[in-house]
């Protein structure tokens, strides 16, 4: 079942499409059912009809949610937190997680048990200290202080899963490449690192969209709408009770389009070990 | 418009300046006190050295807002720290080790500063009471009662919201955890698998099939709670025209039921299971695609089963890419908010769906009652390290599959 | 392998050091802006930045600016509190009457007695703000209060009793085949006060609550005859339920609150019917939901010039222009003394429906304990709706946990 070569009976493979179409139908219909409320007219979550393409449909919430608000500016500073998040939490992990992969020194065990007791922190807790602290250290309304909260939150799980990978890349590698006369840490960069890009890719994605998606935090630190992202954007059309929910689903629909567009370009490089087959026999 | 772009840009130098300058400044200090901690010349250089450099950094952080007071004491404070540093680094640092310290140090660094302080206060808020009628005071003077540990006395005795207990909640957080996670690895497992294989169109069924980690949480939990609505949902409205078609079905008990009134626990389980099995699937393929085929042709021509490469190859060379994956998501699923809290939040009624984490958001942010609630954080997380250490010493999940 | 550390570290010291000196002048904060919150929905924010701009162009108000910051509800809560605690909170919110008893006991907010000529003020919009003698609010309408809304297109007259609403019910489920006739959220208590007011009762007696009371048994068996007994109301039905369905047509009636008018006149038009819950035919009252609307509060931080200007934006955000602006746009009653008896107000059918609701309505009062009760009524309301427990038993229980929470509050 786990043999990569395609499976030999013509009806395995279409079990395989079967099995795969299905899965696809369950999650994609939500999404779905979200665009259909973006196309309805009238502000209306729930509805009596199952169509997904609802009477009436109408593009009015698409272009109102793109003229009436702020989208582009949210969406500019969304790019620019995530990017840097991303950034900034793989470069950091990945030379972490190598120290604490090749490593014996003191604390080399502590700090992984601390790094995952940091993620046992219950959400919401840390709220009030936090706003105390940033607005001490003035990084409120700025995107430093975004990048900085954002990229500290997701190492703990990129330096894990960056060392569980490498542990799986055998030392001998670098060895034979520093016999040659490359140092350590050319060795980590010029062997290692390019024989991690899956894990390297799932960092970056867990990055990404743990950035891209989040709320509480953007709250506490951006007060400011010219600095808003998406999310504290699109939740100003939530009211008390009334939500705007046409133009709500408009922007949710076309968020989530960066979001696969980022997937759809790493997933090559979550397709590796290519080279690995030769290395590693 | 262009205006806002411009200077969004230049903040985002500023912020890559600044990321950069830290960075140099703390990997500079760990070089120099590892490698030249021997020389004669190293007490007097870095005495002098270092507090200048921390005033250089605080100048920076803060900028031009610093008094000549300030400065001079932060100085002082700099130049005490370094002396004993100094010593330390003299007798005790091996250069071997500087490599390690300065890979791992600038995000230890960045942790320490944005998880220590808010930790602190909320231990201290834990031990003392603030609540509605004592926060004006508080704010005014500083002083807060201090109150030994009758919150956390509180917090196993009573109830957080109108009647479910600590013990219940716990039960069922550790309920939802193990059936949560091991739907996420099942399905996890399961689709990554079928994903292995070279069939057309696997770029596309993956990217589809990440839809439930791509789409913004809150947006994919409305509309999946949507799906299970009494009557205008797409589960119940589906059960309905089945009954219809195929009458034997009813006389085997299967209805329209009400989920979110009745059974919420049984919904929030099933949209939180559709919501992780994508993010299993990645980790886990990203994993199954690091297994040399090789070993797979080297097992076929000595005759193993499907099943045998499963459990021989498979499996193991997983571990290290599942261990942490799993772990991890043990710890998320257990302090899930997000799902429980928007499936029935606003209702009432449903606190038999509550964990141990949404009923603590619940009771803090309704009545003011920080102090409660910081004991109460401290209690959930003080268990789900005691668990997850238990779980680590059983797993041995430090260690690497090839040790 | 150092000499390049070096050389890097002075690099990014420069780009850092340039980077800083052109710093962009972030939004300094000095006596002449004002920073004000609000929780209005999204299509009320060019309103109220109509109003700012107004205010700007006064004669002496040259180098006024007012920050205008939105926030959902409950992160406004919080927030106040939060940036009151860290000492940078805003100058003036605008929100419901009901966190004022929250704010005012923490002291975060000023009490507003001689600041500001009270008497122009109707006196019932100035309850939800006063608690022991003190304003604590400035109001700039009187609302929030629900009444009935029917389509027009199923409905021709508006029930004056329930005995009628019931026989117009059942014509419909005859004539236009329709399977529920009103659609209602069961599950807030806010929804069942003008019941409870109909059958006599208070979810207050002072500040103590009054939950176990046969008024409070009446209302709540009154709710399960109309889900269960009658089914006039479908099974599970909150908020966006009940709207989808009155805008899909499926239901005729819908109790709902005044904020929801232009919402609903934009879908309906002239077939959007406004009038008073019906009479309650049981006992012949007429249904008092509760009432509160919006108001101005000042940080308890405001002093001298700050104060004056704030003060002087108060003034001219409740003008007597500005409120019959309010009242025509956004449907709301103006809370000016006298202000809505005046027949152009009354001319529009929708603002009179609502006039006329008012008029029977009572202003929810200021009492934090208010606030336990939504939250206790909230839970067991649930319960019994869906029949996980006895009326009798979730009122006891009900009575027992509220008297619990509010305990714990104020201890």
């Amino acid at each position: 079942m786990t043999d990569p070569r395609c499976c030999r009976r013509k009806w395995g493979k279409l079990a395989v499409h079967a099995a795969l179409v299905l899965a696809c139908i369950v999650n994609i219909y939500p999404l779905l059912r979200i665009i259909s409320i973006s196309l309805r007219p009238g502000n209306r979550l729930i509805s009596t009809d199952l169509a997904l393409i609802p009477a009436e449909a109408t593009f009015m919430s698409y272009v109102n949610v793109v003229k009436d608000t702020n989208f582009l500016i949210w969406l500019w500073n969304s790019l620019i937190i995530t990017a840097g998040t991303s950034l900034i939490g793989v470069i950091l992990a990945s030379t972490a997680g190598y120290a604490f992969s090749r490593f014996k020194f003191p604390g080399n065990k502590l700090g992984l048990t601390l790094l995952l007791g940091t993620q046992m922190i219950p959400a919401g807790m840390l709220l009030l200290p936090l706003f105390l602290m940033v607005m001490k250290m003035g990084l409120i309304n700025t995107y430093l202080g975004m990048v900085i909260a954002y990229s500290v939150s997701s190492l703990p799980f990129s330096i894990w899963i960056l060392k569980g990978y490498y542990d799986t890349v055998p030392r001998s590698l670098e060895e034979a490449a520093m016999v040659d006369g490359t140092t350590r840490i050319g060795a980590f960069y010029r062997v290692v690192l390019p024989l991690s890009t899956p894990a390297l890719a799932i960092a970056f994605l867990f990055n990404f969209t743990a950035a891209w998606n989040e709320y509480l935090v953007a709250r506490v630190i951006l007060s400011n709408s010219t600095k808003y992202t998406w999310p504290l954007g699109l939740f100003e059309l939530q009211g008390q009770f009334i939500t705007q929910w046409g133009m709500f689903a408009a922007g949710s629909v076309l968020i989530t389009i960066p979001v696969l567009l980022v997937f759809l370009y790493s997933s090559k490089w979550l397709v590796s070990g290519l080279t690995l087959g030769s290395v590693k026999g | 418009m262009n205006s806002q772009v411009a200077l969004s840009l230049l903040e985002v130098l500023q912020m890559i300046g600044f990321v950069a300058f830290v960075t140099l400044w703390i990997e500079a200090y760990l070089y120099t006190h590892f490698h030249y901690s021997k020389k004669s010349w190293f007490f007097p250089a870095m005495l002098a050295a270092v507090p200048l450099g921390v005033l250089l950094l605080v100048v920076v952080a803060i900028g031009p807002a610093l008094n000549a007071r300030q400065a001079v004491n932060i100085f002082l404070y700099a130049l005490l720290a370094e002396s004993a540093l100094a010593v330390f680094f003299r007798f005790k640092a091996d250069k071997k080790l500087a490599l390690p310290y300065m890979l791992i140090m600038p995000g230890f660094v960045g942790l320490a500063l944005l998880i220590a302080y808010p930790l602190v206060f909320e231990v201290y808020l834990a031990f003392h009471d603030l609540k509605l009628t004592t926060l004006k005071t508080w704010s005014e003077t500083g002083y807060l009662p201090f109150v030994n540990f009758e919150h956390f006395y509180n917090v196993f005795t009573k109830s957080p919201l109108s009647e479910v207990s600590f013990w219940q909640l716990l039960g069922r957080t550790l309920w939802w955890t193990v059936v949560n996670v091991f739907f996420h690895v099942l399905g996890g497992l399961g689709l990554a698998l079928l994903l292995n294989n070279e069939i057309k169109l696997r770029g596309i069924y993956r990217t589809l099939l990440i839809i439930p980690w791509a789409m913004p949480q809150v947006v994919a939990v409305l509309a999946m709670k949507g799906e299970f609505h009494s009557e205008y949902g797409f589960v119940n409205i589906m059960i309905g025209r089945l009954v219809d078609a195929f009458p034997f079905l009813a006389s085997m008990g299967m209805h329209k039921v009400q989920w979110l009134s009745q059974h919420p626990f049984l919904t929030c389980t099933i949209v939180n299971v559709w919501l992780g099995i994508p993010f299993m699937m990645v980790v886990i393929l990203g994993g199954l695609q690091s297994i040399p085929k090789s070993y797979y042709e080297a097992a076929s021509i000595d005759g193993a089963s499907r099943w045998q490469k499963f459990r021989h190859i498979t499996l193991p060379l997983l571990r290290p890419v599942l261990a942490p994956a799993v772990t991890l998501g043990t710890v998320w699923t257990f302090n899930n908010i997000n799902v429980i809290y928007l499936v029935t939040g606003q209702s009432g009624g449903t606190e038999d769906a509550d964990i141990l984490v949404s009923a603590l958001y619940k009771a803090a942010f309704s009545f003011n009652r920080f102090s409660y609630s910081a004991a109460f954080a401290i209690v959930i997380f003080l268990l789900l390290f005691a668990i997850s250490m238990l779980w680590l010493k059983f797993s041995k999940g430090t260690e690497s599959a090839y040790d | 392998m150092g000499k390049k550390i070096i050389l890097q570290f002075c690099l990014a010291l420069v780009a850092f050091s340039l980077a800083a000196c052109l710093r962009p002048p972030g939004g300094k904060i000095d006596s002449n802006t004002l920073v004000v919150w609000e929780q209005e929905d999204g299509f009320i924010a060019p309103f109220l930045d109509s109003i700012f701009n107004n205010f700007k162009k006064l004669p002496g108000n040259e180098k006024v600016r007012i920050q205008r910051v939105h926030y959902h509800m409950e992160d406004l809560r919080q927030q106040f509190q939060t940036a009151s605690i860290a000492g940078s909170p805003p100058d003036m919110i605008i929100t419901p009457p009901d966190v004022a008893g929250v704010f005012a006991v923490s002291g975060f907010i000023l009490p507003l007695n001689g600041l500001f000529d009270f008497s122009r003020y109707d006196e019932q919009a100035l309850v939800p703000v006063t608690m022991d003698g003190k304003i604590w609010g400035v109001p700039s309408s009187m609302g929030n209060h629900l009444m009935l809304l029917y389509n027009k297109r199923l409905v021709k007259n508006i029930p004056q009793s329930t005995d009628e609403l019931f026989k117009s019910c059942a014509e419909l489920s005859r004539d236009k085949n329709l399977s529920y006739c009103m659609a209602y959220d069961m599950n807030e208590p806010f929804w069942l006060i003008p019941w409870l007011t109909a059958y006599g009762g208070w979810p207050l007696d002072g500040k103590k609550p009054a939950l176990n009371t046969p008024a409070m048994l009446a209302a709540v068996k009154f709710y399960l005859n109309l889900r269960y007994e009658r089914k006039l109301v479908p099974m599970e039905c909150d908020y966006n339920c009940m709207d989808s369905l009155f805008k899909e047509e499926k239901v005729a009636f819908i109790i709902n609150g005044d904020w929801s008018l232009a919402d609903y006149k934009s879908r309906f038009g002239e077939n959007l019917g406004v009038g008073r819950i019906p009479k309650l035919s049981e006992t012949g009252r007429w249904p008092s939901p509760m009432f509160g609307g919006k108001d101005i509060m000042l940080s308890s931080k405001l002093r001298g010039e700050k104060l004056e200007l704030a003060k002087r934006l108060t003034v001219f955000f409740t003008n007597d222009e500005n409120q019959l602006r309010q009242a025509r746009e956004l449907y709301r009653i103006p809370a000016i003394k006298g202000m809505k008896n005046s027949p152009e107000l009354r001319k529009d059918p929708l603002l009179r429906g609502s006039i006329e609701q008012q008029e029977v309505a009572t202003p929810m009062p200021m009492a934090t304990e208010l606030r336990a009760f939504w939250d206790s009524g909230r839970h067991y309301l649930g319960m019994i709706t869906q029949r996980k427990t006895t009326p009798e038993d979730g009122l006891k229980r009900m009575q027992a946990d509220c008297e619990a929470k509010i305990q714990e509050m104020m201890r």
